[in-house]
């Protein structure tokens, strides 16, 4: 099977739901979601079993590759968009509460199918390895997500937060084309192979190279939210619906980092240009690490934390570029693999707290973080979930995050052994010490915060698919911390 | 599979299978975790007659030249360990039975318990560093579930979270070591560094920052100045645990570990000497803070940490350069040989302030006991035993690790004198517990109704003295150290340290003798040299000052009005439209823009 028939599927799946809400009646419609989850599901196991074929590098037409990371990095897209529908569905409550009672009117159908065409973008995302192919899968993604934000019509940050994230996307994208035609300009390709070849010649003007590597930076460091573009975030995150917040962190963010890691690997192999632009990356991750991890200190809605420290995650996954391309060797896992298997960690342990803050949401109807209070006496189990997804970000051995923190500061202390960044690596267990507090005060919420009386005692409602996720996720995140080799594995 | 490997995993199933299984069936559970530890026990019984080695190794990750490995390696030292933590471990257990015989968290308890079991273990084995730091951090876990037992309770909720946050500071530094010792070397396991720190010479300042950054875990573990604060707090759990866990084994595992890199510290003078000061100022401050507590527990949490300063002083003289040679493995060695006594003699007094904080009903202030060794005989005489051993009196085990010790401080005066004003001031805090709590007349009601504690918790009491009273003969510890592998004291140092004890001892009494409250009062001490309380302003300052800074930056500069919090749930295009007019997107827009400015900037001033 040809991989790009993956695409082709996502595509059919979303048509095929959208023909189901526009033709179907109303008890079919409630399965819309089901299909997809299903279809994301057999989609997923083609990836696996039908298409991977890692080790070649296959190219079609010249601009798309299908290669070992283009294989991780579809998959995860599709894992994140199958949890995200799931999420969506146990949400479903509050989506109607803010658009329409009224199935019909309420186009919970199409929120359904949106994630849809998102995931087939970011999967091309994966393949493209040309800067015109980067700019217009990077936009249908970005196009899908404009409207999912802003999905809540009656609420008004849900809006605001829309509106925003219009603007500023627009702006992020005037940018990465400027950026695009700088480097076209001075290279004559927009392939990134051919590219890394004309960069790394003798006769090339570093000034205007570096300006399209700064352009081009900050593009796509938009999507991935890195300071000093990370300005969206926080009101967007706390504006958007729950599942579009979870999406946006994990999906969007997976796929800009590959998007990255291939842009800027060119201008690192380049010789004349290298030392400015990690001079240039270097601010940009202490900035990234700085930022994130103090501003979310101050935090009481959980959303905004969740975005401050999805920035803060930025940060910790930029510590690891410096070292590509670098002139050593790295023992242990290269940057490339250490960056994949700590967003593919960031998706289990994120999403894991985003289902269980999906469940308390709908029904407490509260965003802060006293929402939690006593969460720890309602549902025990929940409660578990959410310390397992919370643990894991702050980094606590056996599970993934800590096996992702400990590949990245890995590469990042060799590095600095090799050329003395030891600010980066300072900063980062700065970082990751002030993790635990900010960290601390969701788990402190649920089991010290609050009293609950005793007729209040009972569990929250959860549904059966929700809890299934929430199951598999608390395993996989356990299974990975202990057992990192499988899912390392697929990304060396 | 190795004996070794079933000390290790057996506590674990029984922690799997109480919380997992049986745990509505609290006494079923407590049985099987008493069950594991006896099994432990007599397991390791077996294991340090065998020969030492490498037991079991199996590949848990390999990658690009990293290669993390399960595998467990049993030396010298970690025989000597591995008995200490198996057989105080079944002792507590015992003791636990009967300590918490009508707790509603039986079950919770005892799962916590072989969970810190099957932990510490692991660290004692672990034959690299990246196991130990795994085992590390779980130590913490259990640690923390354990000072939390009673989380009702708001100050002992509130302990385990400070024991976890501070042990935190630590450990990072922990790793940051470990990654830039095997950044450097290429080896993480024990004996691979070992060798190649013989073969290959290294940049020092490497070494030596890699020291002081492993040193740090210690600092954590351990409870050496300043990270200090957080072991008198988790007196908060339960005594049994206070006994096991925070005087007997984890605490000395800093000390263990910082044994067994003792070739790391002798090719890192300067960490060395980083070493020797912390744990000699340790060993001081805590010891002044101890003479005037006055819950009994927290005065042998301060001992406990006087004497893990005795220990990693020791243990820091291994890099210390004697006419141009370190004194080496023979100070680590002396270290290990007081951590060893210490695990009997103050396993033994915790679980005797455990009994009589029992027998009197839960109060835990000596002011209002008294006249208890009339009352409870068996308790106070083994208690007092454990005094004579850590005052260290001969011909009890604590005068013989006490006598290495400052054998090893003989290089250094200045460390001398603090190791004997130590001695001196432990002599004296621990006669002012014993004549407030066992002598005089009881000064409380509870004190008057007290009475002897039952069987279980008598004859841990008893076993534990019987080791207090001969872990120093040569008989008790020569089958995992040499005596010629020890220091040996220069001139009349035995004879000087006996007369500070007796006469710390003598003052203690004659102070104490019939008072009804502390003759001498120095409010510094009391507070514990208002380091807690500057550690609290430090955080306030840090989270007032920096949050403050973040929330500014976040809401005055983006988000520009307020159009938060409750107006965000309330539905109204109006608001919608005011934040848009009010420049909020305008100044967004305009961040951006700064933001591209200054990276343009950046690339202009890198060109040059």
């Amino acid at each position: 099977m040809l991989p790009y028939y993956l695409e082709i599927c996502v595509v059919v799946l979303g048509s095929l739901m959208l023909c189901m809400e526009l033709f179907a009646g109303r008890r079919s419609r409630a399965k819309i979601a089901m299909v997809g989850v299903a279809g994301l599901g057999v989609i997923f196991a083609l990836l696996m079993f039908a298409v991977c074929s890692p080790g070649e590098d296959l190219q079609y037409w010249g601009i798309y590759h299908f290669d070992k990371w283009a294989a991780f990095y579809k998959g995860l897209a599709l894992i994140s968009t199958l949890l995200v529908l799931v999420m969506a569905r146990e949400f479903a409550p509050v989506f109607k509460h803010y658009t329409s009672q009224d199935e019909e009117k309420s186009g919970i159908g199409e929120f359904y199918c949106l994630p849809i065409f998102v995931c087939s973008g970011l999967m091309w995302m994966a393949s493209a390895k040309d800067l015109v192919t980067i700019f217009v899968s990077l936009e249908l993604v970005t196009m899908g997500f404009y409207v999912l934000v802003a999905f809540m019509r009656r609420n008004v940050g849900s809006l605001e937060a829309g509106v925003k994230y219009l603007i500023l996307g627009a702006l992020s994208t005037g940018f990465l084309v400027y950026g695009i035609a700088w480097t076209f300009g001075v290279s004559g390709t927009f392939n990134l192979e051919e590219l890394s070849v004309v960069l790394a010649g003798d006769d090339i003007p570093s000034a205007p190279v570096m300006f399209a590597f700064a352009l081009l930076i900050a593009g796509i460091g938009f999507k991935i939210a890195v300071v000093p573009f990370q300005i969206w975030v926080p009101d967007v995150y706390q504006g958007a619906a729950m599942p579009v917040t979870a999406y946006l962190s994990v999906a969007s963010k997976a796929a800009g980092f590959i998007v990255f890691l291939r842009v800027v690997d060119p201008f690192l192999a380049a010789p004349s240009i290298r030392e400015p632009a990690i001079y240039l990356m270097v601010f940009v991750t202490c900035a990234t690490l700085i930022y994130g991890n103090l501003a979310a200190i101050a935090q009481k809605n959980i959303k905004r934390l969740l975005a401050y420290s999805s920035i803060a995650h930025a940060g910790f996954l930029l510590m690891a570029l410096p070292a590509l391309g670098a002139a050593g060797t790295i023992a242990g896992p290269g940057p490339e693999s250490a960056i994949s298997f700590y967003l593919a960690g960031y998706l289990l342990m994120t999403l894991l707290c985003f289902l269980v803050l999906t469940v308390v949401r709908v029904a407490t109807n509260g965003e802060d973080l006293t929402a939690l209070e006593g969460l720890g006496k309602r549902s025990p189990f929940l409660a578990f979930a959410m310390l397992v997804g919370v643990a894991s970000l702050a980094g606590i051995p056996l599970t993934v995050g800590f096996f992702g923190k400990f590949f990245l500061f890995n590469i990042a202390i060799q590095n600095a052994m090799q050329n003395g960044l030891w600010i980066v690596v300072f900063l980062a267990v700065l970082g990751a010490a002030t993790g635990f507090y900010y960290y601390f005060k969701i788990i402190r919420a649920m089991y010290w915060e609050g009293s609950v009386s005793e007729g209040e005692v009972t569990g929250l409602k959860v549904g059966r698919l929700a809890m299934l996720a929430i199951i598999l996720l608390v395993v996989a995140v356990f299974f990975f911390g202990i057992f990192p080799a499988p899912l390392l594995g697929l990304t060396l | 599979m190795s004996i070794a490997f079933i000390i290790l995993l057996l506590p674990l199933v029984a922690a799997a299978s109480i919380l997992l299984g049986i745990r509505k069936k609290a006494n079923l559970s407590a049985y099987v975790s008493v069950a594991s530890a006896g099994i432990c026990f007599l397991l390791t019984l077996g294991l340090i007659r065998g020969s030492g080695g490498e037991a079991g190794a199996f590949t848990w990750l390999s990658v690009g030249g990293l290669e993390l490995k399960i595998a467990l390696e049993i030396t010298g030292l970690t025989r000597g360990m591995i008995l200490v933590v198996t057989l105080v471990g079944l002792l507590v257990h015992i003791f636990s039975l009967g300590y918490m015989r009508d707790d509603a968290g039986k079950a919770r308890y005892f799962a916590g318990l072989s969970l810190f079991m099957f932990s510490m273990s692991g660290i004692v084995l672990a034959d690299n560093f990246a196991m130990m730091f795994i085992f590390w951090e779980l130590v913490g876990v259990s640690s923390y579930l354990l000072i939390g037992h009673w989380f009702q309770k708001n100050s002992a909720a509130e302990a385990s979270k400070k024991a976890f946050l501070v042990n935190r500071i630590g450990d990072f530094g922990f790793m940051a070591g470990i990654l830039l010792l095997w950044g450097a070397t290429g080896e993480i396991g024990f004996s691979a560094l070992r060798e190649t720190l013989e073969v290959q010479t290294f940049d020092p300042s490497l070494l030596n920052w890699a020291m002081i950054c492993i040193f740090c875990g210690a600092v954590g573990k351990s409870a050496q100045v300043p990270l200090h604060v957080w072991l008198p707090d988790a007196m908060e759990g339960p005594t049994p645990v206070s006994a096991l866990i925070h005087a007997a084994t984890m605490v000395a595992a800093g000390v263990f570990m910082l044994t067994k890199v003792t070739f790391l510290i002798i090719a890192a003078p300067v960490a060395a000497s980083v070493i020797q000061h912390v744990g000699a100022l340790t060993a001081l401050l805590a010891a002044l803070m101890a003479t005037q507590q006055s819950d009994i527990k927290k005065i042998l949490a301060y001992s406990t940490l006087s004497q893990l300063g005795y220990m990693v002083m020791a243990v820091g003289f291994a890099g210390f350069l004697h006419s141009g040679e370190a004194v080496g493995a023979v100070a680590s060695n002396a270290g290990f040989f007081h951590l060893y006594t210490h695990a009997f003699f103050k396993a033994l007094l915790f679980l005797g302030a455990g009994a009589v904080i029992y027998a009197c009903h839960h109060e835990q202030d000596i002011w209002k006991m008294g006249g208890l060794i009339r009352l409870m005989p068996v308790t106070a005489i083994t208690f007092l035993i454990g005094t004579a051993a850590l005052a260290g009196l001969p011909p009890l085990s604590g005068f013989w690790s006490k006598d290495a010790v400052m054998a090893v401080t003989q290089n250094s005066t200045p460390l001398l004198i603090v190791g004997a004003i130590t001695a001196f001031l432990t002599a004296f805090y621990m006669s002012r517990l014993c004549t407030i709590v066992f002598f005089g007349k009881a000064r409380s009601q509870a004190a008057r109704e007290a009475g002897e504690v039952p069987l279980m918790m008598r004859a841990p009491l008893v076993i534990l003295a019987l080791g207090a009273v001969i872990a120093g003969f040569e008989f008790a510890y020569g089958w995992f150290i040499a005596p010629a592998d020890l220091p040996h004291p220069h001139g009349a140092l035995p004879l000087v340290l006996t007369i500070i004890g007796v006469a710390g001892i003598v003052t203690g009494y004659l102070l104490h003798r019939g008072r009804e409250k502390d003759p001498i009062r120095v409010e510094v001490l009391v507070r514990k040299f208002y380091i807690d309380e500057f550690y609290l302003f430090l955080v306030r300052v840090f989270q007032d000052g920096v949050a403050y800074l973040a929330k500014a930056v976040d809401q005055l500069l983006i988000d520009g009005l307020i159009v938060r919090g409750s107006a965000r749930l309330t539905v109204g295009v109006g608001l919608l439209l005011r934040g848009l007019q009010g420049g909020n997107l305008q100044r967004h827009v305009f961040l951006f823009g700064v933001g591209i400015v200054i990276v343009i900037y950046l690339i202009t001033i890198a060109l040059g």
